[in-house]
């Protein structure tokens, strides 16, 4: 691959609304120069190493991030209290324990029907659900073929994003039941050590993140 | 009574879990007849919050009971001979719950982790306009602000004022001929004893009215009466005294 590919790369995911995938990048370069081109997905990947390793070096404030099945920008954590101090409440406000549940249900058993959800969460999960498709990070993914043609639902690109995953198989694996029948103390052991990490960190940063952090149950 | 702070809930298994946490219970031997009774007193202490107690909390109140029910009788045993325990579906149910709350918190670190990065466009979603008032109106409310409120509203709505319109059959012109009537027969006539059989107000006023009526148009006079409070009617011939 020529040099010059390497900022053709960098401006195509530096001007990218969304997450720019790297068939897209290649797809782009051979439109314009030919199909000739030698530029493949694997010197995608490598450009974006290529380019993050440069931003290291020069300590630069954002680097590429490989999200949602593509690349794209992102600043550094350290900067979020300046930037945060920017932005609006809303774009602040942290999803509810509720939505939290709902989505992690989704997520796993995706795709999944309302009835399936509600089972597992004893609840009823109308107002919940809409909320969710209309955040966008779930969308229905169609019709199950049990009685009532019941729609079903999964997880989005938005939703990717939201929790900074590439894609779904890099979600933490659930904890199978026989694992919580054995050490279920312990994981709530190692829940409070975190959550409480969080909240120190959080006091640390409460002149711009008002809106706290919620570790209630 | 047990007095049980008030944490929100997501659902009925989300209360089990409370309760089996808090009192340190086995999951795989949970004390039904115990749980049973805290689940109620919740349920009454919603009740008494005068909150809508929602279905799911009273569905699961029922499957606790029949399951306390359950627990007494003789043994169901399955296919293998092995004695079922009513608890079991439950208990499938609150660590299938317990698992996606254990991941919703994994999420929960993962969305704060990521929060902390900021993409390109990220200020397009923003408003605008600053909502600085609407989140200062908003901070600090409870859920039991909110019921307040509601309470409030609703006592002080503006009462509905129905005026009921009875129709009486009841005419001056009806009253006047009433009042001749007993004039004809016996001259004179005292009003108390003119208006002692009517019961509707309305009667009475009416038939003062046809009495004024009467006495304008000089069919009429009237006297004072020896008793209190009472008048005497007596007839007039052309305006002139008997």
């Amino acid at each position: 691959m020529e040099k010059i590919y390497k900022s053709v790369i960098e401006s195509l995911i530096f001007a990218s609304d969304e997450p720019i995938g790297a068939s897209e990048i290649v797809r782009a370069i051979k439109e314009i120069d030919g199909d000739d081109i030698d530029v493949t997905n694997k010197d995608v990947e490598e450009t974006v190493d290529y380019l993050n390793n440069c931003y290291e070096e020069n300590d630069r404030a954002f680097r590429i991030l490989r999200i949602a099945n593509g690349f794209t920008f992102g600043t550094k954590p350290e900067y979020a209290k300046y930037i945060g101090y920017l932005s609006s409440e809303k774009s602040r406000r942290r999803l509810s324990q509720a939505a939290l549940e709902t989505l992690a249900i989704i997520a796993y058993k995706q795709p999944i029907t309302k009835p399936e959800i509600e089972t597992i969460r004893g609840v009823n999960s109308d107002y919940i659900i809409n909320s969710l498709l209309e955040k966008n990070l779930i969308a229905i993914k169609g019709r199950a073929e049990t009685i009532g043609r019941p729609l079903l639902y999964g997880t989005t690109d938005e939703f990717l994003m939201y929790f900074g995953l590439n894609k779904i198989a890099d979600l933490p694996k659930p904890r199978e039941i026989e694992e919580i029948m054995t050490d279920s103390d312990f994981i709530e052991q190692k829940r409070k050590i975190m959550m409480n990490e969080i909240e120190e960190e959080l006091e640390d940063n409460t002149s711009t993140e008002e809106n706290g952090f919620d570790t209630s149950e | 009574m047990y007095k049980v702070k008030l944490n929100t809930f997501e659902g009925p298994l989300d209360l089990l879990l409370f309760f089996i946490k808090r009192d340190e219970l086995d999951i795989y031997d949970i004390p039904i007849s115990k749980i049973t009774k805290e689940f109620m007193e919740y349920l009454h202490l919603i009740e008494q919050l005068d909150l809508e107690i929602a279905g799911d909390f009273l569905l699961m109140a029922a499957t606790l009971m029949q399951i306390k029910v359950r627990m007494l009788l003789p043994k169901e045993v399955d296919e293998k001979g092995e004695e079922i325990d009513p608890r079991a579906d439950l208990v499938k149910a609150l660590l299938e719950y317990k698992r996606y709350k254990e991941m919703a918190e994994e999420f929960s670190v993962m969305e704060y982790n990521q929060r902390k990065i900021n993409f390109r466009g990220n200020f397009s979603a923003d408003q605008k306009e600053a909502p600085e008032e609407i989140s200062a109106l908003l901070k600090n409310i409870t859920v039991f602000d909110l019921i307040k409120a509601f309470q409030k509203a609703l006592m002080e709505r503006p009462k509905e004022i129905v005026h009921e319109v009875k129709k009486f059959n009841i005419t001056i012109d009806e009253q006047i001929e009433f009042i001749m009537d007993f004039v004809e027969k016996s001259n004179y006539v005292h009003f108390l004893d003119l208006i002692r059989n009517m019961h509707e107000k309305i009667r009475i006023v009416v038939t003062f009215i046809a009495l004024l009526e009467l006495v304008k148009m000089n069919r009429i006079g009237i006297n004072t009466s020896e008793k209190l409070n009472d008048f005497v009617i007596y007839k007039l011939n052309d305006g002139k005294d008997l």
